[in-house]
Parts: C-alpha cells; sequence; structure tokens
C-alpha cells in the first residue's frame, strides 16, 4: 500500500513540474513568436533623383558632399553660356522675322495702291507673304521663350530640404539631358519601415504606439504605425512573353511567412541618434488590446 | 528579450544567451539534485530534466524583465 502511494506521489510530481514548465514555454512562446516585433526594420527615405532638363557642361557645383540644403536652393549649374548665346540667337532670329514682315507689309500696301494694274494673283500672293511672315514672327517669339527657359533650367535647384549625399559631380563633367547627376535625400520623408511576418499582422493596428531601436544605439524612438502596404511581389510567379503566368512548381515541407512592410510615422528623435536611411531598426508595435502604457513621444526611461 | 546583445559587432538574440546561461545552470541544479538524491521525489527523470530548463529559462527572462535589461 505504501509503495503504491509513493508511486502515486512520483507521478503527482512529476505532472506538476511538467505543467508548469509548459506554461511558461507557453508564456515565452506568445513573448517571442506572436508579439508584433522584428529585428528587420529599416530606416528609409525618398531619394530625389536629380537629373537636368538640359545636357552639357557642368560649370560649377554649389554643394558639398552631405550637404543639407532647402528646396529652392542651387545645386550646379550647367553650361549658362552656351544657352545665353541660344537666348541671343533666338533674338537675333525675331529680328529678322519682324524685318521680313515689314516688308511684305510694305509691298503689299503698294501693290493694293495700283489697283488693277497689277494681277489678282499677286494680291493674293502678298496676302500670303504676309501671313506667312507673321506665322514665322510668331514662331521666332515662341523660340525665344523656350530658350530663355532652357538658360532658366542651367541652374539646377533642389526640389525638397534635404542632404546631397554620394556626390559625384565636378565642374567639367558633362550631363546629358534626364540623366539623374545627384541624389538628394528628402530629410522630411524619413520614416521606419519594420517588415513583419504576415502572421503578425492581426496584431498590428494603424495608429499604434511603436518603439523603435536602431542597431547600436542606447536610446529609443518612438513612433505610430502610419500604415500597412498594400501588395509584395510574389516571387513564384512571372508573366510569359505571351502574358500567360508562370508560376513555378513548388512544393515546401517548411513555408516561410511572407515580409509586410509596414510604415511607421516618426514621433520622438532622441536628438543624439542619427536618422541615416538604409539602418537597421529593431521595431516593436504595441499589440492590439493592450492599453499604451506611457504616452508616446516621451522617451523611456532607461 | 526583444533585444540583442552585441558581441563585437555581431548582433545576438538575448534569447540564445539565455538559452546557453539556462542549459548551464540546468546542469548545475540536476548535479546538486542528484548529490542529494533528490530525483527520487519523481517518477520520469527525463522529463523533469527537460521541465526545469524550461522553468530555469522562463525564469531568466522574467528576471531581465523586472530588471530592464533590453527587454
Amino acid at each position: 500500500m505504501n509503495k503504491y502511494l509513493a508511486l502515486v506521489m512520483r507521478s503527482a510530481a512529476t505532472i506538476v513540474i511538467v505543467i508548469l514548465a509548459l506554461i511558461v514555454a507557453v508564456w515565452m512562446w506568445k513573448r517571442y513568436e506572436r508579439d508584433p516585433w522584428t529585428r528587420d526594420g529599416r530606416v528609409r527615405a525618398d531619394v530625389v533623383r536629380v537629373t537636368p532638363d538640359i545636357g552639357g557642361l557642368v560649370t560649377s557645383v554649389a554643394v558639398q558632399d552631405n550637404q543639407k540644403v532647402k528646396a529652392g536652393d542651387l545645386l550646379f549649374v550647367i553650361d549658362r553660356p552656351r544657352y545665353s548665346l541660344a537666348v541671343e540667337q533666338a533674338n537675333a532670329r525675331i529680328a529678322s522675322a519682324r524685318a521680313t514682315l515689314a516688308q511684305a507689309r510694305r509691298e503689299s500696301r503698294r501693290d493694293l495702291a495700283l489697283g488693277d494694274l497689277v494681277a489678282a494673283e499677286t494680291h493674293e500672293q502678298n496676302v500670303a507673304r504676309v501671313a506667312t511672315a507673321q506665322a514665322a514672327l510668331s514662331e521666332a517669339l515662341s523660340s525665344r521663350d523656350a530658350a530663355a527657359l532652357n538658360l532658366k533650367r542651367t541652374n539646377v535647384t533642389a526640389s525638397v530640404n534635404g542632404v546631397v549625399t554620394n556626390l559625384d559631380l565636378h565642374p567639367g563633367d558633362y550631363v546629358g539631358a534626364g540623366k539623374q547627376a545627384m541624389a538628394l535625400i528628402d530629410s522630411d520623408s524619413l520614416r521606419v519601415e519594420g517588415y513583419f511576418e504576415e502572421t503578425k499582422l492581426p496584431h498590428i493596428r494603424i495608429g499604434a504606439p511603436v518603439a523603435i531601436r536602431l542597431m547600436g544605439e542606447a536610446r529609443d524612438l518612438h513612433g505610430r504605425v502610419e500604415s500597412i502596404a498594400y501588395g509584395i511581389n510574389d516571387a513564384t510567379r512571372s508573366t510569359s512573353d505571351n502574358l500567360l503566368p508562370t508560376v513555378d512548381p513548388t512544393f515546401s515541407w517548411v513555408r516561410l511567412a511572407q515580409r509586410i512592410p509596414v510604415r511607421v510615422r516618426l514621433t520622438h528623435v532622441p536628438a543624439d541618434v542619427r536618422l541615416i536611411a538604409g539602418r537597421t531598426a529593431t521595431v516593436t508595435i504595441q499589440p492590439i488590446g493592450q492599453a499604451s502604457a506611457q504616452p508616446v513621444g516621451q522617451p523611456k526611461g532607461r | 528579450m526583444k533585444g540583442e546583445i552585441a558581441i563585437g559587432g555581431v548582433f545576438v538574440p538575448t534569447l540564445l544567451l539565455l538559452g546557453i546561461a539556462a542549459l548551464v545552470l540546468t546542469f548545475a541544479i540536476v548535479r546538486v539534485m542528484n548529490a542529494f538524491g533528490l530525483h527520487r521525489i519523481f517518477a520520469y527523470r527525463a522529463a523533469v530534466d527537460l521541465a526545469i530548463f524550461v522553468l530555469v529559462i522562463g525564469g531568466l527572462a522574467v528576471l531581465l524583465q523586472t530588471f530592464g535589461i533590453p527587454l
């Protein structure tokens, strides 16, 4: 009897400790796997591809590498002399067109005064010549405007507030029209994007407070979920030449969750943290149903 | 638990270090239990050892959290 009691006691003790371990394991699993956080986040920013509208030699570069610029600041100047020559040329063409028009008008008036002494055909030709000369004048005027516009565009300016980075443009370089000359990082668009597993999406809500830790920094950044991406590329599918889908035949035992970019608007950045587009971030979102433990926008005391 | 620990620029999840620490601790605890013959209380020794490991790692996680070390 005593032997049986001992056996029951031993079994009970084992069961109790195993159940306790299970509870702890489930708690840790939830903590680690279900909470919406990811180590796979990046600081991102819009990059303006600064591109000249006209081609030519770069005569001067007004910025340095990694220089902050404001919208409207001069970045570089392209071959001003050549484009001002073009304006002068256009002006000369206007003068020529004006002279031609005046002469045509004079001839027309003279022939009209002679009346029937001149053939009707000549009268018609006079009218046509005046009209042609007028058209040539307006053409010359508009090409002068175009030349003036080109001259204005020799000054390439910044379209946004930002920082010029990886600058590789020097006086003497030749830039083609429509070819990117430098990159300008829009500092107003700095944000963090966390690539969250799709399994964690149900726990993410728009506007939820977010804590962000950049790799190597000691202090947290704070933000709020701004939006969730609406589409990512399907890597197993492509389109063939005749526009039919090519779907890779795959069978995987282990399926990996897709990563969905979640965009986080930054609300508080400590002054000493350098926000550099491309930095690695650990992003932790407060899950749904958890009351805001601390006001967003204030650094966590740690 | 959500933080990472940098070792010479290599960032390791804290959970990994926690696991290593828990493993060492578990070995120690099992040794001590053996020395005092405490395993006689339990019926199935392997399950108990595993349970002890899980309990230790959970305990370490809670401990880290209360001290506010990289969570």
